[in-house]
């Protein structure tokens, strides 16, 4: 039940600290995996032919996929923000179908690595595995943070602790998830487009 | 305003005093923190100094306690991983802390009028990681095949399993990690707080200069911690899962391979912006205190301010200048040193602003304002030797020697060190309650000041004579042999500036539990931290203040009663037309 001090809206001037806070944060991590993406750049060019030739590259269409999927979890998401902020109903459905598609997404980059490794590339093969699974390594471990901030903020849905009284936490999870997001259009730009 | 931060006062020990996220606490949990490995790094200093003074000498007293195996002496593997671990700690388990996490929760609330941090537990989590980190760094030092010994620079390949099977290196890199998460989690913490919870009244121009250098080092916490944080993840994954990003192992296998001077790249991309968030803060004290002592204005303040928000920016465009000697292409390294040059414009401007300041001033020579005297002298010496670094030419012949030892010992150690202590001195009595002891503090200036200038301008001179830096016996070679007695002087400088310090371990310790009971302004300053009670109560501002002139009206003929200050919730008297 949810009580009368709890439903209280939350300070507006609180949720800009919250969001200014999140937006600093975000731009610190962006200059974290700017550095991945510029050492990327360096060896990519030290290494002169790239991909280097004669070795098994991740999956392509697999990728594609994943990024397509990863890019809808953060439409759904940010559907289900839309929501929280009005109060209307099914915002915690929509929530669970972001985190859901989230965990799919997780279950396609361990495809891309498993199926990497079964042609025999391990992270030890060279400067272009070092690279796609580092990166992608560290990427993930933001996944992973990431997903357990959606299902925190979908437990909090839930029970009401989170909801229109009290928004910042679930906009700024959201604005954590759509990051990554982001991170990884890159990462995919990186390794399948250039 | 918001009252989204504030906080109940705590009642259990463990919410109190350990696990409290009230910023006064955590500014002297920091401050405890940074001293104890200001101790730790200051001794490992004097080992390297007995080392190079007297090598193969059996050091009295630590030799027996750390080196029992070698009957004292200290051996070639320790010694790379003392000054290793003495540059590691003292910049970012004693500086940092201590002018950063100490001073920058200390002051910002107070200084700007809020009641707290405006992240608490973000605050108290940003100590709890450090903590970690330098658990972690401490247990390096005691892993089979012991503590790193790649220079607190850590480069590749010194650095990767090519060099170092330990697990020591793998664990200096996690504790730089994670002292870097720290310094994020408060930059972030700081800058919010200096954007949001300002007192109504308090425009950007009413913020005192040392909340200004704080902001601006949150500013590059925040932007360049992240790369050292990716440098070092690449660091461990090259050293634990095999990855090639510094190790250039794979050259038969597919043509490539990893590049240690990735590593480079990455490093001085965080440590230049590194040497300006150890000094930034240094200088808005040493501007703020300077003033407060002339009782005078600070000169051209807003000058001051935008020289250091040129630093700010010109620091992250600046770092190719410590490795002129890798190769970098000649158009490169040229505007590496044109940028590097142009860096010491906004620092002259700040030196001709602080001097302009105590010119003609009714000085008061306490013992904070001798340590912001200090820091013009000891970082003009290390700002003027920083121009022959910054040339490619000169750079080429004194790269790894003595000369750069020096130089950035006066200017990002010394400078911050001694900016530090004038803090220290100065904010102790609102702290604690109580003032430091004069004369000893007296005593400690004196007797760092003056070892401090002989140790490093002779390391001027044995750097300028050829002498390189992290070679652990001098005497070995018979080039270098006839330049020992400069290392002896350097030590024998080096042992007086140690024993100096002891005098502040006593005076802290003392005046902490025993000294003088201070006043609640004991030295008539009008910023917001002194119109509070001493000791501040949990809330610091009962009402939050209304500003209304700013930090450095010093003797102004408007200020009424007959004082030469007043405090910036005071208003200036009408000026008669």
């Amino acid at each position: 039940m949810a009580t009368a001090v709890e439903l209280q809206r939350e300070d507006p001037r609180a949720r800009v600290n919250a969001t200014l806070g999140m937006v600093f944060f975000i731009g610190s991590w962006s200059m974290a995996f700017g550095t991945l993406f510029l050492s990327y750049f360096i060896l990519r060019q030290r290494v002169g032919i790239w991909p280097p030739p004669g070795i098994a590259l991740p999956s392509f269409p697999m990728a594609a996929a994943a990024t397509l999927v990863l890019l809808l979890s953060s439409v759904v998401l940010h559907r289900a923000v839309a929501r929280v902020r009005r109060g209307a109903p099914g915002a915690a459905a929509l929530w669970a179908a972001a985190t859901a598609i989230g965990v799919l997404f997780a279950g396609m980059q361990a495809w891309l690595w498993y199926d990497l490794v079964l042609s025999g590339r391990t992270v030890e093969s060279g400067a272009y595995e070092s690279l796609f699974f580092g990166l992608t390594w560290v990427h993930a471990a933001h996944v992973a943070c990431g997903l357990v901030a959606l299902l925190w903020m979908q437990v909090g849905l839930l029970t009401g602790r989170y909801g229109v009284h009290r928004i910042s936490p679930v906009s700024n999870a959201a604005m954590f998830w759509h990051f990554v997001d982001v991170v990884w259009v890159v990462l995919f730009v990186a390794f399948f487009v250039l | 305003m918001s009252g989204d931060h504030i906080h109940p006062e705590p009642t259990s020990f463990l919410r109190k005093h350990v696990f409290s996220v009230d910023h006064k606490v955590i500014a002297k949990q920091f401050m405890w923190f940074g001293l104890f490995w200001l101790l730790i790094g200051g001794i490992m200093a004097m080992l390297i100094r007995w080392q190079l003074a007297y090598p193969g000498t059996p050091m009295p007293v630590f030799g027996k306690l750390f080196f029992s195996s070698t009957g004292g002496v200290i051996d070639p593997a320790s010694y790379n991983t003392l000054f290793t671990m003495h540059g590691t700690i003292m910049i970012f388990l004693g500086l940092t802390p201590l002018m950063i996490g100490c001073f920058g929760n200390w002051c910002i609330p107070l200084m700007i009028g809020a009641r707290d941090m405006i992240f608490p537990l973000l605050n108290m989590l940003s100590f709890w990681t450090v903590m970690l980190g330098g658990a972690v760094a401490f247990y390096s030092l005691f892993v089979p095949l012991g503590g790193s010994e790649a220079g607190w620079t850590g480069y590749p390949t010194l650095s990767t399993t090519v060099a170092n099977q330990g697990t020591g290196e793998t664990l200096w890199a996690v504790a730089v990690f994670l002292i870097g998460a720290s310094s994020i989690m408060g930059g972030i913490n700081y800058m919010t707080t200096v954007i949001r919870l300002r007192a109504p009244g308090m425009r950007w121009t009413d913020l005192p200069l040392t909340i200004w250098g704080l902001f601006f080092t949150a500013v590059l916490n925040v932007l360049f911690l992240p790369v050292i944080g990716s440098a070092m993840i690449l660091l461990v994954l090259d050293r634990v899962f095999g990855t090639q990003f510094y190790v250039p192992a794979s050259i038969m296998a597919g043509g490539g391979g990893g590049d240690p001077i990735l590593y480079q790249h990455l490093f001085w991309i965080f440590g230049h912006p590194e040497v300006y968030i150890l000094i930034l803060p240094a200088w808005g004290i040493v501007s703020d205190l300077l003033s407060f002592f002339a009782r005078k204005p600070a000169f051209a303040y807003r000058v001051t301010v935008g020289a250091m928000m040129a630093v700010t920016v010109l620091s992250a465009v600046v770092y190719g200048h410590h490795m002129f000697t890798t190769g970098l292409s000649a158009m490169l390294g040229e505007s590496f040193m044109l940028l590097t040059m142009i860096i010491s414009v906004p620092g002259e401007i700040l030196f001709f602003n602080w001097l302009h300041t105590i010119w003609r001033g009714s000085l008061r020579m306490d013992t904070p304002m001798l340590f912001a005297l200090s820091v013009i002298f000891v970082f003009g010496l290390g700002g003027l030797t920083g121009l022959y670094l910054a040339t490619i030419s000169t750079d080429i012949y004194l790269h790894d020697t003595y000369f750069v030892v020096g130089h950035f010992h006066l200017t990002m150690a010394a400078s911050a060190l001694f900016a530090t202590f004038g803090a220290i001195y100065f904010w102790f009595p609102k702290m604690f309650g109580r003032k430091l002891n004069e004369t000893l503090g007296k005593i400690h200036f004196w007797g760092s000041l003056v070892p401090l200038t002989i140790v490093f301008c002779t390391m001027f001179v044995s750097g300028y004579a050829g002498m390189p830096r992290r070679y652990y016996d001098h005497t070995s070679a018979d080039y270098l042999k006839p330049l020992q007695h400069l290392n002896v002087t350097t030590s024998l400088a080096a042992f007086t500036l140690g024993i100096a310090q002891l005098v502040f371990a006593f005076n802290f310790i003392k005046s902490r539990w025993w000294g003088e009971k201070a006043s609640e302004n004991p030295w008539e300053v009008g910023t917001l931290e002194w119109t509070l009670p001493t000791p501040v109560p949990h809330y610091n501002f009962k009402e939050i203040p209304n500003v209304v002139c700013g930090p450095h009206e010093f003797s102004n003929p408007a200020i009424p009663d007959g004082k030469d200050w007043i405090y910036q919730t005071e208003p200036l008297a009408e000026q008669p037309a």
